[in-house]
């Protein structure tokens, strides 16, 4: 069976218009071909060849029709080699693949539910923060405008998981992909943490792995929310000014708790860790200080009738009084904390997540479960 | 240059089923409304039974609940509305 050919399906609404051999030959520009198929995320593609696919398929260990995995919400077969005609559209090298399949694994785990991620009206998209040796060894931009343009491997790895999320996944916008808004990172969302530059221990040598391990982390996320603060000399007032920009019943976490994530810049890192604050106290610092009251996010049950009350979602033991505060989530461990960032720039960024729907996962590249039961505190044992 | 477009979509591997006959009457026939946890779902579905019930009522009319909006429903509650009605009522409402 080739790649976009349908096995015993008969839906009419996703039918393969042609396998990979014996295409009608397309016309003169492969970039419009593309387009006309809707085979891009409205940016012109790499069109590929077949030994740029044979190449990434090389460095994913061969076997072409191997099948990583399966894409929802449409159900496409992610062989290898369909992964790599992703990968070359969105402009990879091949030594990115390890870190797009890590990831598209990351993405496939029952917990961090895809199906709901694709198809839901929120606007959450997948962000990628990769760890470890790796980052240097493909190029990985860890610093001055991290979330920004200017790195390929940042910008095509983030691009090949929309663009796979969009083909094999079947995510077309107002299709299967129902996002009232999106965001631009539905484009490409992919960073590396600044360990260089960062005071504590890298996020995923926080969660048991060796400094030496390369990992990929994957949250269903909303845009970044810059967080300024020039004034403060400490870490109490750099991190209210994040509490400042988590305290508001917008985004989905204040209604419907789940993960988030903090990302620190290395100036607002380089203050916070002066005042003697580890990772943990910085994600209970924030835990314990950001927040709404149950009044704030019920709307002092102006809305009630119906039952249209945020209750069910969140956690049974948060008190539904109306002056009772409500974390925006859960508890500390559901605040992903990261350095990253350029060296100049008291800047810091807070990223709200979907919800309890979904749960973000942290896979090692090489997809080697990481040493069983915690390591220490804060993993700075295993520097 | 090679001149030749490669599918990215993925095969779908799927079995085919056919859709349940269709119901004359819901006359008699015992109901089951899947709810999914969203309050304007909740509505179109009592609302739509409602209609549905008025001239040909059910035997009997009972309500589930899916874990969220968000996931598929449990195989076993699937089952369990499988076993204890003859129609289910599922939908969106968001």
């Amino acid at each position: 069976m080739l790649a976009g050919e349908w096995s015993g399906m008969t839906s009419l609404a996703h039918r393969a218009l042609e396998p990979n051999a014996g295409l009608a030959p397309p016309p003169a520009d492969l970039v419009e071909h593309y387009f006309e198929q809707a085979w891009s995320d409205g940016l012109p593609v790499v069109p590929p060849t077949q030994a740029k696919i044979d190449a990434v398929v090389a460095v994913l260990g061969g076997d072409p029709q191997y099948a990583e995995a399966v894409i929802p919400p449409r159900g496409g077969t992610l062989t290898r080699e369909v992964l790599a005609v992703n990968m070359v559209m969105a402009g990879c090298k091949p030594e990115y693949a390890p870190v797009v399949r890590a990831a598209i694994l990351a993405l496939c785990t029952k917990q961090w539910n895809l199906n709901g991620v694709q198809a839901t009206t929120h606007m959450a998209a997948p962000l990628l923060v990769v760890n470890g040796p790796i980052r240097h060894a493909i190029g990985m931009n860890a610093g001055h405008n991290v979330f920004g343009s200017g790195n390929r491997a940042n910008a095509t790895i983030g691009r090949a998981i929309r663009l796979i999320l969009l083909t094999v996944g079947g995510g077309t916008p107002g299709d299967l992909d129902k996002s009232t808004l999106g965001h631009p990172g539905k484009y490409t969302y992919c960073i590396a943490e600044n360990e260089e530059l960062s005071p504590w221990a890298p996020y995923h040598v926080e969660h048991g792995m060796a400094p030496e391990d390369s990992a990929v982390f994957v949250i269903a996320a909303e845009p970044p929310h810059s967080v300024v603060n020039h004034v403060a000399n400490d870490a109490r007032g750099i991190l209210d000014s994040i509490v400042s920009a988590m305290s508001t019943y917008a985004h989905n976490n204040a209604v419907a708790g789940g993960s988030c994530a903090v990302v620190i810049g290395p100036e607002h890192a380089a203050t916070i860790a002066a005042s003697g604050f580890s990772r943990l106290d910085v994600r209970s610092y924030l835990w314990m200080n950001a927040g709404n009251t149950w009044g704030e996010i019920s709307f002092d049950d102006r809305y009630a009738g119906g039952g249209k009350v945020y209750n069910k979602a969140l956690p049974k033991w948060y008190q539904r009084e109306t002056n009772a505060r409500i974390p925006i989530v859960e508890r500390p461990d559901d605040i992903h904390l990261f350095v990253a960032g350029g060296a100049a720039g008291r800047f810091s960024a807070f990223i709200p997540g979907w919800g309890r729907m979904t749960s973000p996962v942290l896979r090692r590249i090489d997809g080697a479960e990481p040493p069983a039961g915690a390591v220490c505190v804060d993993g700075t044992c295993a520097l | 240059m090679e001149h030749r477009a490669y599918d990215p979509r993925g095969i779908v591997h799927a079995e085919h089923r056919e859709l349940a006959p269709r119901v004359a009457s819901p006359l008699g026939l015992r109901l089951g409304i899947l709810d999914n946890t969203k309050w304007n779902g909740r509505r179109v579905l009592e609302r739509t039974a409602e209609l549905l019930g008025a001239a040909s009522p059910f035997a009997s009319v009972t309500r589930y609940t899916k874990e969220s909006f968000s996931v598929n429903a449990e195989d076993a509650l699937i089952a369990r509305i499988a076993a204890e009605n003859d129609l289910a009522l599922i939908g969106i409402g968001d």
